[in-house]
């Protein structure tokens, strides 16, 4: 398998996907909106950074879950599309030719 | 006494859910999932199960990897509609049969499949994006479900082989329980798709094909596969399928499968079965 979100992986990305996670929840996503360094303050500085410039690549190769990186995705407006074509190392475009229906999204 | 009157296999997609809330029948790209559903929702309109037993998996919205179940049994009358970074869908919270669920935890356990147990937690989309698709909301919903969580993203997995001859306890379970209840089974997720790695945005048509015929007529030959194999066929995500043999587990051994759709518009083959 390329790439398996495992025990290892779980464990390095813990901190960054606890964060990710917490967006899930309302007062946390409005928190991160409206003040982002002060709801990443738990954060290392490489975890910020990643966060502030929406890494998708970076965040999943540093240990962040997919389904993590979704909420994040969620709060700042970004397809799973936008998040796949950033993996593949394609711009949205690029990657919508590659798609039978570019529209259903 | 309970009995299972048939099962549906059914992808998850988030977008599904996203299509129905906003009112996507008509337009041509989302028409063909819609219509692929319409004969699941006659189905169940006119077999009117009292029960949806629901195999799914939560996307680490409920449960978080702090502590993550393999299989975990929802035994809660009520399940409010998980926030997922949108808030909440506007829909009913869920009914659950709290009476089933509490029996179906006792007999798995004397049966020695040790599951978790959860109650009053919300449910996300592995549950509800299909389900809407397929039982209306309004008034509210026509029944009640019993929510099994399975582990299918953080490796290690439970074996292919264990879903199914989980399927088959949850039949036993079902079958002891004394209330005269109509049970039909659902198994959700895949086909074939891949979301993260440089594999990101795989599809195999040709595999989920032959899995939309095994499920129904071997699904002993898909018991006996490795999850790697079905990663590797249909997408690491993809391998999610092994959902579907818990569903099919607790089927008869000979079904029929009377409906079948397959969509696959973006990234992940939407596709839904139905067996009797």
């Amino acid at each position: 398998m390329s790439y398996v979100f495992d025990l290892e992986r779980s464990a390095a990305g813990l901190r960054l996907n606890r964060f990710l996670h917490s967006l899930g929840n309302q007062e946390s996503r409005k928190r991160f909106l409206e003040k982002p360094e002060e709801a990443m303050l738990g954060l290392s500085e490489q975890e910020k950074d990643m966060v502030r410039r929406l890494d998708w690549k970076a965040m999943q190769d540093y240990g962040a879950s997919f389904f993590c990186l979704e909420k994040l995705g969620r709060a700042k407006g970004v397809s799973n599309p936008q998040m796949v074509a950033a993996f593949r190392g394609e711009t949205l475009e690029e990657f919508l030719k590659t798609r039978r229906v570019p529209g259903a999204r | 006494m309970a009995r299972i009157i048939g099962g549906i296999g059914t992808s998850h997609v988030p977008t599904i859910g996203m299509a129905f809330d906003k009112g996507k029948q008509d337009d041509p790209d989302w028409k063909p999932l819609f219509k692929g559903y319409e004969p699941v929702r006659k189905w169940l309109a006119e077999k009117k199960p009292d029960v949806l037993f629901f195999c799914f998996n939560d996307h680490a919205t409920t449960f978080f990897f702090d502590h993550y179940p393999t299989f975990a049994l929802g035994v809660s009358e009520r399940y409010a509609i998980a926030d997922e970074g949108l808030g909440p869908r506007k829909i009913p919270p869920l009914e659950g049969h709290a009476g089933l669920a509490r029996h179906i935890a006792r007999s798995l356990v004397e049966d020695e499949f040790d599951i978790s147990v959860f109650q009053d937690q919300p449910l996300d989309h592995g549950l509800h994006s299909p389900l809407t698709m397929m039982w209306p909301t309004q008034p509210d919903w026509p029944g009640r479900v019993v929510p099994l969580v399975v582990n299918v993203i953080q490796h290690p997995l439970p074996k292919p082989g264990r879903c199914y001859r989980l399927g088959k306890a949850i039949r036993k379970a079902i079958e002891a329980y004394p209330e005269d209840l109509k049970v039909a089974m659902v198994g959700t997720g895949g086909l074939s798709h891949q979301m993260i790695g440089e594999r990101a945005g795989f599809n195999n048509e040709q595999w989920d094909l032959e899995f939309l015929e095994l499920i129904e007529r071997d699904p002993e030959r898909l018991a006996a596969m490795k999850i790697e194999d079905f990663a590797r066929l249909g997408g690491n995500e993809g391998a999610e399928v092994i959902m579907w043999l818990i569903m099919r587990g607790a089927l008869a051994p000979k079904v029929r499968k009377v409906h079948q759709n397959y969509y696959l518009p973006m990234t992940t083959a939407m596709a839904v079965a139905v067996f009797e």
